[in-house]
């Protein structure tokens, strides 16, 4: 299946599959420790020693890449997976049950994404991230945790929306009328006849998901409300904003994983859609 | 010659990922000013990729057309893209089989049919939309001025077609080319369609080809009918001759196969069995042979030539019914 | 008279979803651990405060809190502001100031996008397949997927930092003069713009592609018209009701998009406005930007809609 690939989406895969190693592996590797600040400041790239040169604080820009990527790819996964699943599952309830379900999740869904992405999570950050006294930043930890949340629960909303289009098509084919009218129960159903016709659409804007919620947690953290210090590819942007005169690499090298890794997403679930529509027509 | 159009040796090939189509074979007629033809043939037989051909409105990217192309002594396989696009519409149009997808669905009639008018005629504004008027009247269209201001979805089946015809002959085009223009119509609706054809024909002295896979269709609305098998021109006469008199064992079955009121019930229509022959593999022997009754062994391996048996008619076959050796 | 029918079940549609949207948000806003009471009142003693309680409306419950505010911003009251030394300001001061930016800046990227994405998918979409769509639609490709904020930066360092062609801060008015108010918009447009109208053009070609093998085209070609007039003519508006769709589904892109925009560029809109809100944790000033955002993208959801029903008679007879 790789073979079949045109060029574009093999590199995207291998890209992904990188950044993927790289936030598993990233502890493993030999490279510089991530938190250590070196003398050498404000190096460019190449730099003897650092691959990706240093930031003005000194910090390794690789290593510190590397690192990050563990923090925004896992939020992504994380955060699509759960939504996807959620999404998907009242997707698939609001497209097969009809009636009162669907109408009720339908306006729920369409509460949800008549917020903008970033405004809502932005909101629910705010709200939810905030310890009670005003003048003591979050944990860490905490404000992770909140960030997965909110953006599975923004997630939710726009798989939820795709899933309940696709369930209701194949709802109304006719090999599903036809269990039905066998007597096959609506549970059966669902699980041999919708939800592998189902699944592939969900895959092809998971892909997509994971690039919207990456770039959503890189803006949150360069508003400052993300994951802060500079752990993820987000916060590095914010370190770096402000320094950009003197040290732009600080910036443009987390600047560009990002974006590749975007651009990456969005190739593979463009692919994986563009299979998807070519496989429905020959129906 | 006085002849309007002179197609000769019209030879039309399609590179497609199964090889090389041959799609039209040499193929040769005329037209006269005013005369009508019917092309007549199964799917498949080239009938509709002849007449756009002809018209030079098939997409040249993956053709090979060859053969010549003669309107009024101008050679039209000779003429730049724009040159032959000045002839589209003014001496050479064309209605299609279905109007609901060959009218622009969210423009207005009027729009579609003063179009050619104020873009190829000049006309203004005003004159134009007077024009399109006169045509809807001429196409037997009621309150005209109303329909103008409708979207192609608001109208009938029927009703479009006869837009359709009023875009075509908006310009006043010498050659008009009817590609199937009944076949997605009602049956009484058909009848309407073509009379009305042919009584516009004769009102603006213009020529007709209609293309067509019913014999009945042409029977009684041209002047002369050629019949068309695997991308050959079988047949051609005047048509009270060809109908009286039939050469080819094709168009005999043909005309048995048209269902008569004065069949016996009960009896099966007679069917021609067997399928056109592949296009993409080289012809060997008649074309027909596979499938005709009176084949014999020359059929089946020396192509037959165009023979003319006098009265202006035409055919290929070594053995035609009705002609004693 | 079913006509009728389907305006009310959609108008209803909407309205719920208004008012599930902000109920939501104050919902949200209340699930604040420690209450803003704490915050905004300087009273010394108990009295003092729960008199300031009261007087900020600090001290209903939900749903009454929620009507409250409801009622006053469909009047157009959006509510208190509480300023650091104690007292309020009306919130409607700072969306007066911050809103019209804002949507001048979105305004002008939809501008400035369809003005470059119609002609450049009409050409992609003419010369399908070959070498200048390739190389143009490759382009698109890359344009589409880069992320608003990272082209603001990028562009933001080389154009302004470098190269001090562009000012990178601030916003000037038009009543300041209209060439610095435009210089300063330069950049933030343009990083908005070029996702934007990549992702239109690319849209844009496919529809006009499909178009193309449509029958009327062909019929169109046959009246001996020119290309470029069957192009604009009868090509065109039936490929843009993708595009409208497009265009009003991204708006909330658009919106997320402009409020990073302005903290980068620091342009004084709505998204500077949100972002010190929600760090002086300005809650009810919070729901009333949120809410109005919302019935903003609401209604453009609404006026396209309106716009392809204008441009697309067929639609006119579908269920919306």
């Amino acid at each position: 299946m790789f073979k079949k690939l045109n060029l574009f989406s093999k590199i995207s895969v291998i890209w992904i599959g990188l950044m993927f190693f790289f936030a598993i592996m990233g502890d493993l590797l030999p490279i510089p420790d991530p938190a250590e600040f070196f003398d050498v400041q404000s190096a460019g790239l190449f730099s003897p020693g650092h691959l990706l040169g240093t930031d003005l604080n000194g910090y390794d820009l690789f290593a510190n890449v590397v690192a990050g990527s563990r923090y925004s790819i896992a939020i992504a996964v994380i955060s699509v997976g759960l939504g996807s699943a959620i999404g998907g599952f009242l997707g698939i309830a609001a497209g097969y049950m009809r009636g009162k379900t669907d109408y009720a999740l339908s306006v729920l869904f369409n509460i949800f994404l008549s917020i903008p992405n970033l405004i809502l999570s932005l909101v629910l950050i705010a709200v939810l991230a905030t310890s009670s006294d005003p003048n003591v930043p979050a944990s860490d930890n905490r404000r992770i945790i909140v960030i997965i949340i909110s953006l599975t629960i923004v997630i939710i909303p726009i798989l939820g929306r795709i899933t309940r289009g696709t369930t209701l098509q194949w709802t109304n084919s006719e090999f599903v009328i036809a269990a039905k009218s066998m007597g096959m129960k609506d549970f059966m159903i669902i699980r041999k006849h919708i939800i592998p016709n189902v699944l592939p659409s969900i895959y092809a804007v998971a892909f997509l998901a994971i690039g919207i919620v990456i770039v959503v947690e890189g803006s949150l953290s360069l508003l400052g409300i993300g994951v802060g210090n500079g752990t993820s590819w987000g916060s590095m942007l914010a370190r770096a904003q402000g320094d950009l005169e003197y040290s732009p690499t600080a910036l443009f090298v987390p600047l560009t994983f990002l974006g590749l890794t975007v651009i990456a997403c969005n190739q593979i679930g463009d692919a994986l859609r563009q299979r998807l529509d070519s496989r429905e027509s020959k129906l | 010659m006085s002849e309007l159009l002179r197609v000769s040796k019209l030879d039309v090939r399609f590179n497609t990922a199964r090889g090389e189509l041959h799609a039209v074979k040499d193929v040769s007629f005329n037209l006269e000013p005013g005369e009508s033809l019917g092309i007549v043939g199964e799917s498949g037989s080239g009938k509709t990729v002849l007449s756009r051909a002809t018209m030079g409105i098939l997409t040249t990217s993956i053709a090979k057309i060859t053969g010549s192309v003669k309107l009024t002594d101008i050679e039209l396989t000779q003429l730049s893209r724009a040159d032959l696009r000045s002839k589209w519409g003014t001496e050479m149009a064309i209605v299609f089989q279905d109007p609901m997808t060959a009218l622009n669905p969210v423009r207005r009639i009027g729009d579609q049919i003063a179009e050619g008018p104020r873009v190829r005629l000049g006309m203004s504004k005003k004159d134009a939309k007077q024009r399109a008027i006169e045509l809807l009247r001429m196409v037997q269209i009621a309150e005209p001025e109303k329909v103008l201001r409708k979207f192609p979805l608001q109208l009938s089946g029927g009703m479009r077609q006869r837009v359709m015809i009023a875009i075509a002959i908006a310009c006043n085009p010498k050659i008009l080319f009817a590609d199937e223009p009944t076949t997605a119509l009602d049956v009484t609706v058909q009848a309407q369609i073509l009379g009305l054809i042919s009584s516009l024909r004769k009102q603006l002295n213009m020529s007709l080809i209609l293309v067509t896979h019913d014999l009945g269709v042409v029977a009684g609305h041209t002047d002369k009918i050629a019949v068309m098998y695997a991308g050959e021109i079988v047949e051609m006469a005047p048509t009270k001759e060809l109908f009286s008199n039939v050469r080819m064992p094709y168009t005999e079955a043909l005309l048995n196969s048209i269902p008569r009121i004065s069949n016996e019930s009960g009896v099966r229509l007679p069917v021609i069995e067997g399928r056109l022959p592949d296009p993409t593999l080289p012809q060997h022997g008649c074309g027909f042979s596979a499938r005709c009754n009176y084949a014999t062994d020359k059929c089946h391996v020396e192509r037959p030539q165009l023979v003319d048996g006098g009265n202006g008619h035409m055919y290929r076959c070594f053995f035609p019914l009705g002609v004693n050796k | 008279m079913h006509k009728a029918n389907q305006i009310l079940q959609a108008l209803t549609k909407l309205v719920l979803v208004l008012l599930g949207a902000t109920f939501l948000l104050s919902l949200i806003v209340r699930l604040l651990p420690g209450s803003p009471a704490d915050f905004y009142t300087n009273a010394f003693d108990e009295e003092g405060r729960l008199a300031q309680i009261k007087d900020l409306g600090l001290d209903r419950n939900i749903i009454s809190g929620y009507l409250h505010w409801l009622f006053d911003f469909v009047r157009g009251d959006f509510g208190p502001f509480f300023m650091s030394g104690g007292g309020t300001r009306p919130t409607s001061v700072i969306i007066a100031q911050a809103v019209p930016r804002s949507l001048l800046i979105m305004l002008y990227v939809q501008i400035v996008s369809l003005t470059i994405s119609i002609p450049l998918g009409l050409i992609t979409a003419y010369r399908a397949d070959k070498t200048t769509d390739r190389i143009i639609s490759t382009a698109l490709f890359a344009g589409s997927a880069i992320p608003g904020f990272a082209l603001a930066l990028a562009l933001g360092y080389y154009l302004g930092v470098r190269a001090h062609i562009f000012p990178t801060i601030g916003y000037v008015p038009i009543s300041e003069g209209i060439g610095e108010h435009f210089k300063h918009l330069v950049l933030p447009v343009v990083s908005l713009s070029i996702p934007l109208c990549a992702s239109y053009a690319r849209i844009l070609r496919t529809e006009i592609i499909s178009t193309l093998r449509q029958d009327f085209v062909t019929m169109a070609v046959s009246k001996g018209i020119s290309n470029s007039r069957v192009l604009v003519k009868h090509v065109f508006r039936p490929s843009s009701t993708a595009l409208i769709t497009t265009a009003s589904l991204n708006m909330g892109g658009l919106i997320g998009g402009t409020v990073i925009i302005d903290q980068i560029f620091a342009l004084g809109g709505m998204g500077q406005q949100i972002t010190f809100a929600v760090f002086a944790r300005q809650y009810i000033a919070l729901q009333s930007y949120i809410a109005l955002i919302a019935v903003a993208f609401i209604l453009f959801t609404v006026l396209s809609d309106v716009l392809i029903g204008v441009v697309d008679p067929r639609t006119k007879n579908r269920n919306v």
